[in-house]
């Protein structure tokens, strides 16, 4: 971590402060209206949607290895010191999202795809992480948390439950195409940012992330 | 207890609750309460909310009816006694959970949070971190002007145009901020690279809690229920 600076830590704990305050007002809104037990699906893919637009904005402005992931630490810390309690699923949801991100980053050429690739599988983590975490946390079985997600989707695709392929994929579509769009609005906001302070982007550099 | 204490603790709790059942469960409940009204009483706010009560409850009244074949009639309703006891045994894990993290890590101040970042040579993390935890006010006022003077030049008439508007400002604002943030730490000599980390023993409190973990786990390991 010798190669970060004050200036990288600092952008590191804006970013960070920007997704923790958007999982602390509209998170705790959406996760009041829309409980864990009744729907995760709406919550999880529109928090992740903006979180991930929000860290690959990051991104541009710290280019360097590890930031995406320093950002994700910095908001789960926010979210565990925050109002409301500790929730230990949007945190961990954070962790490995940030995560993912970090190494689609690190193991692509820093282009526009691979912002889009970053956030797609970030948002995307969102539907395992529904299938999963139930099953650490409550310890309901896999079946169970998957018979949940079908009927949830089901409901929100109009499918009916017995077509439990097209339902997930159609969720996980959705997912994909939410982060998608978040990697691709993050890289021009990114550049529209630099462009209205005056800073170069480091973040479209092919050797820099 | 040191910072290192309540991490031990979260970290050891969940472990814990993911991989004990039945009465090791309950009994890890139990230890989580005896820890929280002896060291952390803060740590227990989470028994005060009714939003906890409504998720463990809700689990053990829903479980007879949703988990498990039904075996038992009570008046109009068949219901399960196998579900009743998963019921029981998924809210005792989601109450170990909770404890876990409120009795631990929740209960960490921002101080111990950088101290601890400090200590392992995440220096930078920690002023990372104390950083946003500030500066989220003043995010949030930033977002609230930029957004009424949106609204009030007319912008909210093309909601796209808006939106974009508002992620740029919102975005550049920060960044201004954070080069102020950068100016301060540069007046103060920071250095997130180099310096002496500030001390953070361990204090007799966590070795008791070690010992009491170990006697637990080993008690589980030893009776073969874990």
């Amino acid at each position: 971590m010798t190669s970060y600076t004050v200036r990288d830590w600092v952008t590191i704990g804006l970013f960070g402060a920007l997704w923790g305050a958007i999982e602390l007002t509209l998170g705790s809104v959406l996760h009041t209206i829309f409980p864990p037990l009744t729907d995760t699906f709406l919550t999880g893919t529109a928090m992740s949607g903006i979180g991930v637009a929000i860290v690959l904005t990051g991104k541009h402005f710290v280019p360097k290895r590890g930031s995406a992931f320093f950002m994700g630490i910095v908001t789960a810390i926010l979210k565990l010191l925050g109002i409301g309690g500790v929730k230990i699923g949007p945190i961990v949801a954070i962790i490995l999202q940030s995560t993912l991100m970090e190494t689609t980053l690190w193991m692509l050429p820093a282009s526009r795809w691979t912002f889009v690739i970053a956030g797609a599988l970030a948002v995307g983590w969102t539907l395992p992480h529904m299938l999963i975490m139930p099953q650490i946390l409550l310890g309901k079985s896999a079946i169970e948390a998957y018979n949940r997600v079908i009927q949830q989707g089901s409901q929100w695709l109009g499918i009916d439950p017995s077509a439990a392929f097209s339902i997930l994929g159609g969720l996980l579509s959705i997912q994909l195409l939410i982060g998608a769009a978040g990697g691709w609005g993050a890289w021009g906001l990114g550049g529209a940012v630099a462009d209205r302070l005056g800073r170069r982007t480091a973040g479209t550099s092919e050797d820099s992330l | 207890m040191s910072p290192w204490g309540y991490l031990l603790l979260t970290g050891w709790a969940a472990l814990m609750a993911i991989l004990t059942k039945g009465p090791w469960l309950v009994g890890l409940v139990l230890v989580e309460l005896a820890l929280g009204l002896a060291w952390n009483r803060k740590g227990l706010e989470p028994l005060c909310q009714i939003r906890f009560w409504a998720l463990v409850l809700g689990i053990v009244a829903l479980g007879p009816f949703l988990l498990g074949e039904p075996d038992t009639t009570v008046g109009p309703y068949h219901l399960s006694k196998e579900g009743l006891v998963t019921g029981a045994e998924m809210a005792s894990r989601a109450s170990a959970l909770a404890l876990a993290f409120s009795l631990g890590i929740g209960s960490l101040s921002l101080f111990d949070v950088v101290a601890v970042f400090d200590r392992i040579g995440l220096r930078g993390l920690g002023f990372a971190t104390a950083l946003a935890m500030n500066l989220l006010g003043t995010l949030r006022d930033m977002a609230t002007v930029t957004l009424q003077t949106i609204y009030l030049r007319g912008g909210m008439r093309r909601p796209g145009k808006a939106l974009r508007l508002f992620s740029i400002s919102t975005v550049a604002n920060t960044l201004r901020y954070g080069d102020e943030a950068v100016n301060a730490a540069s007046v103060r000599a920071f250095d997130p690279n180099h310096g002496r980390p500030s001390p953070l023993p361990l204090r007799w409190a966590d070795l008791g809690l070690a010992a009491l973990m170990a006697g637990y786990t080993g008690a589980i390991l030893l009776l073969g229920a874990g």
